[in-house]
């Protein structure tokens, strides 16, 4: 809403500057978003919210104003014009139903020019951002702006039988708005029609047919009040948004409607001569004041304030509501018709609190009492992220909302399954994504684009499944690694490509900080790897396709990716610490190194060694392997270390001898290994 | 010669050696063949009996005590020499470390409010980011058909009428007052959703914070005791905090709150438009209609509400102008927090 500085002195003696007077406004809750210097004015755009629609009007601004500043507000009360019964025009209004429109009235002047506007009107309505159009239509404008309430004017003589009709449309039934568009309505739109068609959307525009022309020689003006809701869905309907839908659907004050009409004929008749001809309305045109009892002892308990009883009765009172004294600390508060939004007494307090001043209430701090801690997701949550972060991993946040494109280049069917957005902007917001990987994988060409290296990144988020009258959410840990690690070491660089054995260390050391026990890795046809804890599959890791990757226009890289169900690796999340002992007796290290065919799982071998070498084998593992020069193709040289080690001794060479010579004798039988280093 | 005062001097002796030949010096003439313990050992022959086995006792401990001594100085004498020798290492050259990942800025932020609010006492509480319109509207206090409802425009579900994607973290006051009993204190971290056309201080999805105090007396006063704590713990304890008043459906009394512009210092900047403040966030009373839906009685308790959007607090506090970046996840940008 957009008022000048002059404006409001039409209403309110002001003495300070437009610079306080904005900075008082927005510490009333007024907020002057912009304050700008005209040529011999300035204009304050205020955001009005949407509780107070009695703000939408220089006069409505000016009340506060009034209150802010103790100025007097100026308001003028115009009286119906004698008419001589010669004159007096016969109106005919009919309203279909009382609730879709409380009050109607219709005034008509005869005899009048249409023409220009002076430049004083122009001139305001013009900082305001109105266009001028005529001195008629400026005229109702100037009113809207000035007073709040929407005016309409037709053209009477180009009514049917000059007979209103407030009616819900038709089915069908079309309408050509001031605007040139036409526009099809329905019985959920409410009209104001003539005898035969609709003349005007109620509350929001008027029709081309019956608009004041400068041919127009006789109008019948109209001050009414719609229904909000009517006025809001129609308006929503026809995505039809006006000054007068605006108003009309924040609601306007239904005992100003009459006044506004008088305003405006009194400025038609001075700037477009013309003669009054006549007055009809409908509907109640007063209303039952709400009373509010206010507990000042409550306000203040509230507030955390001590405002004596006298300065709530001042403040309430300079608002324009009629206060009385009940008793010692509670006042009886009567609500005009212009303040709508004050219901109840926590309304009143909060009155009282912006015009006493939010500056003025005390800081506090309360008594919070603490609940009890108990490790949730969310810690864990914060755990995996440290876990990953330090591990060398960028923590990035994707849309949860994709484009069908993006799944399927992700390799995902999107036929069927998928939960889709009614109302979205864009392609961008389609759907929301059922999983995390391809929004990973657009993350990670981009950053291949601006010449990344390495891109190691991971997302802990939700997606989204269909249910039965439900949506699933599920919080998914997706990781996408590419590219090339590279590190100094004291010879120097090492340039290290990132395969997905570097993913299954991540993974391995995030479950072993978090306590994961039985979990492993299997290989499916596919060249799928699922992540298993405890006999459950919680995840998969994988290298992405040829197709995939060329879909992303990602060139002559491996990108392996994993994505786990977060909820599955909590079950599996074991924080307890048990202390075992440090081994009080030495090991032994026997190291078995040789070359075996690389279509032999190790894991099987490791695990016949720990059982051919229990009890004295305290653990099997591989300390080294290498592929190349030396080692005959479609072959893998292995190191293995052969730890013995007992609790209640410190074992002797003679002892883990004929055991050791065992673990090499089952490698040579079983595994058809020869050995390089016995 | 007593042997007490051969071991003195011995001792005396080595206290002064600096080098290694002369150490070997100090051995010879104490162990030599011709040292003193051999003249000692060889004048043992020629004592009275009973004296022999005596003085041979002392002999040998006053030995072994000055091997133990000649070998502890030679020790010390060699780590010296090698802790005086030259050091070649340019460190100049790159340090060699593991390399760390980040965290992204927005979690950072999110963490960082956390425990502020939980150093308070405040516990955090999440919620679905698919919710009913009940929660997200009308438990809520915003009426269906309402302009107060413009403010959270909101992303519906195409085959689930009634579900839609939650345009703020305030439905989760209603799910968590719907299942407790005061007194609660919670903070609620999130995405949200709204149909915003994309710049460079809109998206259609970002993040909030939302927190909320209930119990007996509860008052307006102690929001801005919190608040102002709050703020000063994000941006420093010279920032000035004002309430300003607003208007949201479901507080009352409801303030828009400001801090005084971080990068002018309330002078009046291009980042604060030249108003010294700047908008962090929106709270209020909770509204008596709220505590009514959830089956609270608003005649006992009473409480507040506050409300931010996380990406404005790390655009303001990091200096980021464009709240896009935080989801390019340009690692250029990621790196930097």
């Amino acid at each position: 809403m957009k008022v000048t500085y002059s404006w409001l002195k039409n209403f309110v003696d002001i003495k300070i500057s437009p610079q306080e007077l904005a900075e008082k406004l927005t510490m009333a809750g007024l907020e002057v978003v912009a304050l700008e210097k005209t040529e011999e004015d300035f204009v304050l755009e205020i955001e009005v919210t949407s509780n107070r629609p009695d703000w939408l009007s220089v006069l409505g601004i000016a009340r506060e104003v009034s209150v802010i500043t103790g100025s007097k507000l100026k308001t003028v009360n115009f009286q119906e014009p004698k008419i001589k019964p010669k004159d007096l025009w016969p109106i005919k209004i009919s309203v279909s139903n009382k609730q879709d429109c409380p009050f109607y009235s219709a005034r008509v002047i005869c005899d009048l020019r249409v023409g220009p506007s002076p430049k004083w009107l122009k001139d305001r309505l013009e900082s305001l951002g109105c266009r001028s159009v005529n001195n008629i239509v400026d005229i109702t404008n100037y009113c809207l702006f000035e007073l709040g309430q929407p005016l309409h004017t037709f053209d009477l003589d180009k009514l049917s039988q000059k007979e209103i009709r407030v009616r819900r449309a038709n089915a069908d039934e079309k309408i050509i708005t001031i605007d040139g568009v036409t526009r099809l309505l329905g019985p959920e739109i409410l009209v104001i029609a003539d005898t035969h068609k609709p003349v005007a959307i109620a509350g929001i525009m008027g029709g081309k047919e019956t608009e004041v022309t400068l041919s127009t020689r006789n109008i019948l003006l109209e001050s009414a009040v719609f229904n909000p809701v009517l006025v809001r869905r129609a308006k929503q309907k026809l995505g039809l948004q006006s000054e007068s839908a605006y108003r009309f659907e924040r609601g306007v004050d239904l005992e100003a409607v009459r006044n506004a009409s008088l305003a405006a004929q009194e400025l038609i008749l001075k700037l477009a001569s013309g003669k009054p001809s006549g007055f009809a309305s409908l509907g109640a045109s007063k209303l039952i004041h709400p009373v509010i009892n206010l507990d000042v002892a409550y306000l203040n308990k509230l507030l955390g304030t001590a405002i004596p009883v006298l300065k709530v009765k001042q403040i309430l009172n300079r608002l324009g509501l009629h206060v009385k004294t009940k008793t010692r600390n509670i006042l009886t508060v009567k609500v005009p018709g212009f303040r709508q939004d004050l219901k109840l007494p926590v309304d009143l307090v909060e009155e009282v609190a912006r015009i006493y001043g939010y500056a003025q209430i005390p800081q506090t701090l309360p008594a919070v009492k603490p609940g009890r801690k108990v490790l949730d997701k969310r810690d864990s949550i914060c755990g995996i992220k440290n876990i990953l972060s330090g591990l060398g991993l960028y923590e990035v946040i994707t849309y949860s909302l994709v484009d069908r494109d993006l799944l399927k280049k992700s390799g995902i069917n999107t036929d069927a399954g998928l939960i889709e957005i009614l109302n979205p902007l864009s392609k961008e917001q389609e759907v929301l994504r059922p999983a995390l990987f391809p929004s990973l994988i657009r993350a990670l060409a981009h950053n291949l684009d601006q010449q990344q290296e390495r891109v190691s990144i991971f997302e802990i988020a939700n997606v989204f499944s269909g249910q039965v009258n439900a949506v699933a959410e599920e919080p998914l840990l997706g990781i996408a690694l590419c590219g090339v690690n590279a590190f100094f070491t004291k010879q120097g660089l090492v340039r290290d490509e990132i395969t997905l054995l570097h993913l299954k260390g991540i993974l391995e050391t995030l479950f072993n900080r978090l306590g994961v026990k039985g979990f492993d890795f299997a290989r499916q046809e596919d060249n799928k790897i699922n992540i298993i804890i405890n006999q459950k599959q919680v995840g998969f890791m994988l290298d992405l396709t040829p197709q995939i990757l060329g879909a992303f226009d990602i060139k002559n890289r491996q990108v392996a990716l994993a994505q786990v169900n977060l909820e599955k690796l909590f079950d599996g999340i074991n924080l307890g610490k048990k202390f075992l002992h440090i081994p009080k007796y030495p090991a032994i290290t026997r190291d078995i190194s040789f070359a075996i065919n690389e279509d032999i799982p190790v894991k099987g071998l490791l695990v016949a060694i720990e059982a051919k070498g229990a009890p004295l084998l305290d653990q099997a593992k591989i300390v080294d392997y290498y592929q190349g020069k030396q080692i005959p193709d479609g072959f893998r040289g292995l190191t293995i270390s052969c730890i013995y080690r007992v609790d209640s001794r410190t074992l002797t060479e003679e002892e883990i001898a004929s055991v050791h010579n065992d673990i090499c004798s089952l490698l040579e039988e079983r595994f058809g290994i020869k050995l390089r280093i016995a | 010669m007593d042997l007490n005062s051969i071991q003195t001097q011995i001792e005396g002796d080595l206290a002064k050696i600096v080098s290694l030949p002369v150490l070997e010096e100090v051995r010879v003439k104490y162990l030599g063949r011709k040292g003193l313990i051999a003249e000692l050992t060889g004048s043992i022959p020629g004592l009275p009996v009973e004296q022999r086995g005596i003085l041979g006792k002392q002999v040998n401990a006053l030995k072994n005590k000055l091997l133990g001594l000649l070998e502890e100085k030679e020790k010390t004498l060699k780590t010296k020499d090698s802790v005086l020798k030259k050091s070649n290492l340019d460190v100049g050259m790159p340090g060699i470390a593991q390399e760390l990942g980040h965290i992204h800025p927005i979690t950072q932020i999110i963490d960082e409010i956390c425990t502020i609010f939980n150093r308070m006492g405040f516990s955090v509480v999440q919620g679905p980011e698919v919710e009913t319109e009940y929660n997200n509207f009308t438990g809520l206090n915003i009426p269906l058909e309402h302009p107060s409802r413009d403010a959270f425009d909101t992303f519906y579900l195409k085959d689930y009428s009634k579900l839609l994607l939650r345009s703020h973290t305030s439905p989760v006051q209603v799910r968590a007052m719907k299942t407790q009993k005061p007194p609660l204190a919670i903070v609620v971290p999130g995405r949200v959703y709204r149909p915003d056309a994309v710049d460079a201080s809109h998206l259609f999805m970002f993040h909030q914070i939302e927190g909320f105090l209930v119990d007996k007396n509860i008052r307006f006063s102690d929001l801005k005791g919190i608040l102002e704590l709050f703020a000063q713990s994000v941006f420093g304890q010279d920032i000035r905090m004002r309430f300003r008043p607003h208007f949201f459906p479901f507080t009352e009394p409801s303030a828009e709150v400001d801090i005084s512009c971080i990068i002018c210092k309330g002078r009046g900047c291009s980042v604060c438009g030249r108003k010294g403040w700047l908008e962090i966030l929106g709270a209020g009373m909770i509204h008596p209609n709220v505590f009514t839906q959830v089956g609270y009685e608003h005649k006992i308790y009473t409480g507040f509400a506050f409300g931010m959007g996380v990406e404005r607090i790390a655009m303001l506090k990091y200096g980021v102008n464009d709240i896009r970046l935080f989801f390019e996840n340009d690692l250029r940008f990621l790196r930097q927090f």
